[in-house]
């Protein structure tokens, strides 16, 4: 596999610099913003807390969804882009090189520090991060959870099996779903990811 | 005026996004908009709520990070202008602080993240929808009038969401 991180972490760097006269960041075929990690995390574990013990599993959901549908728009805009075609698109021999290059882009995007683990073609992938922003961040603001807590992470994972393997966009967002065995806001040494087939 | 050099405020630190030093996650309008559609569909009042505190709380720490490290800063005009600056370089869009007093404000917002956002995924709105500009506003006002959080509560009169002109936005004590 050909592909260079270092250089899509800095063709997203020198891009989010760029502003259109009405504040606007258009990148890699989609707005992007840049703020706080602690508003995400807020958002969500909050969101999380106010549904109560009895509508947590109901949240989860939610969030993940969230976090799927936005992954799997947001890659597909970002495979589609003017940026992907000129930096990426060069170092993608297969269809395994796509997802190694949407990793790049995510870890550009501040999402953690991502590396594959495992990936089985059209089967299974397994992403690990060591540091990221959600489990940090609910550790530093709640302490040690009891369950798993990188619902973005979780999600995204799905929605680039979904993308690279699922079938025709946009039909294919939830081909697949993922997991987060272990989480570092659990106590975990880090945080994995492994995204399969639905079942349904 | 040059406020801050802020091409050079954005810096990664290891794998990590910081501006001046405080880490951020860059994220598209799908997320923000699909985050904020889910919380208002399924809290309702509460889930408005929680995206302006959310959005309050953070700005308001972020702005008090920033003028502690720009120590010149420091009139009203040079800390709305640096607010400014902030938002439209965050890439939140373009907001203009009109008429700016210690008790009450007028602002408006010709551009918008949320609203382009908004607009894009699903359309016109039948009520205004930039609660996370509100809340962003309430948290610049009160750190740079040295207010604690909820001391402003900031009502937004039009909104782009719904096809007005401007968003428009109406802050008074609470």
């Amino acid at each position: 596999m050909a592909i260079d991180v270092s250089k899509i972490i800095h063709a997203v760097m020198e891009g989010s610099k760029i502003r259109e006269s009405k504040g606007i960041i258009p990148l890699f075929g989609v707005y992007l913003s840049l703020f706080s990690v602690n508003y995400y995390n807020r958002l969500s574990f909050d969101f999380e807390i106010k549904m109560g013990q009895q509508r947590e599993a109901e949240a989860r959901t939610l969030l993940i969804e969230a976090a799927q549908e936005c992954g799997y728009a947001t890659f597909q805009g970002i495979r589609d882009s003017w940026e992907w075609e000129q930096v990426v698109t060069p170092m993608v021999e297969n269809k395994e090189d796509q997802i190694l290059g949407f990793v790049a882009v995510a870890v550009a995007f501040g999402w953690g520090d991502l590396a594959i683990e495992e990936l089985d073609p059209g089967e299974k992938l397994v992403m690990r991060a060591s540091d990221s922003y959600e489990a940090r961040g609910y550790l530093e603001q709640y302490g040690l959870a009891k369950s798993e807590k990188c619902y973005m992470l979780r999600g995204v994972t799905a929605a680039f099996m979904a993308l690279v393997y699922g079938g025709d966009y946009p039909d294919s967002c939830f081909t697949f779903a993922a997991q987060e065995p272990r989480c570092r806001a659990k106590g975990d040494p880090y945080c994995e990811f492994v995204a399969r087939r639905s079942s349904d | 005026m040059t406020i801050f050099d802020w091409q050079n405020e954005l810096n990664r630190d290891g794998h990590r996004v910081v501006i001046s030093g405080q880490p951020i996650a860059m994220h598209c309008h799908h997320y923000n908009i699909n985050l904020q559609k889910t919380l208002e569909e399924t809290l309702g009042a509460e889930g408005v709520q929680l995206l302006y505190r959310s959005a309050e709380e953070t700005n308001y720490n972020s702005l008090q990070h920033l003028f502690n490290q720009y120590k010149k800063i420091r009139t009203l005009k040079s800390k709305l202008e640096m607010a400014s600056l902030l938002y439209q370089n965050c890439g939140l869009g373009i907001i203009h602080f009109r008429k700016v007093r210690p008790t009450s404000a007028y602002i408006s917002s010709t551009s918008s993240h949320h609203v382009t956002g908004w607009l894009a995924k699903h359309g016109r709105r039948e009520t205004p929808g930039c609660h996370f500009t509100r809340g962003w506003i309430a948290g610049a006002l009160e750190v740079i009038y040295q207010h604690p959080l909820g001391f402003y509560v900031v009502e937004e009169r039009q909104c782009k969401m719904k096809r007005d002109e401007a968003c428009v936005f109406h802050v008074k004590e609470r």
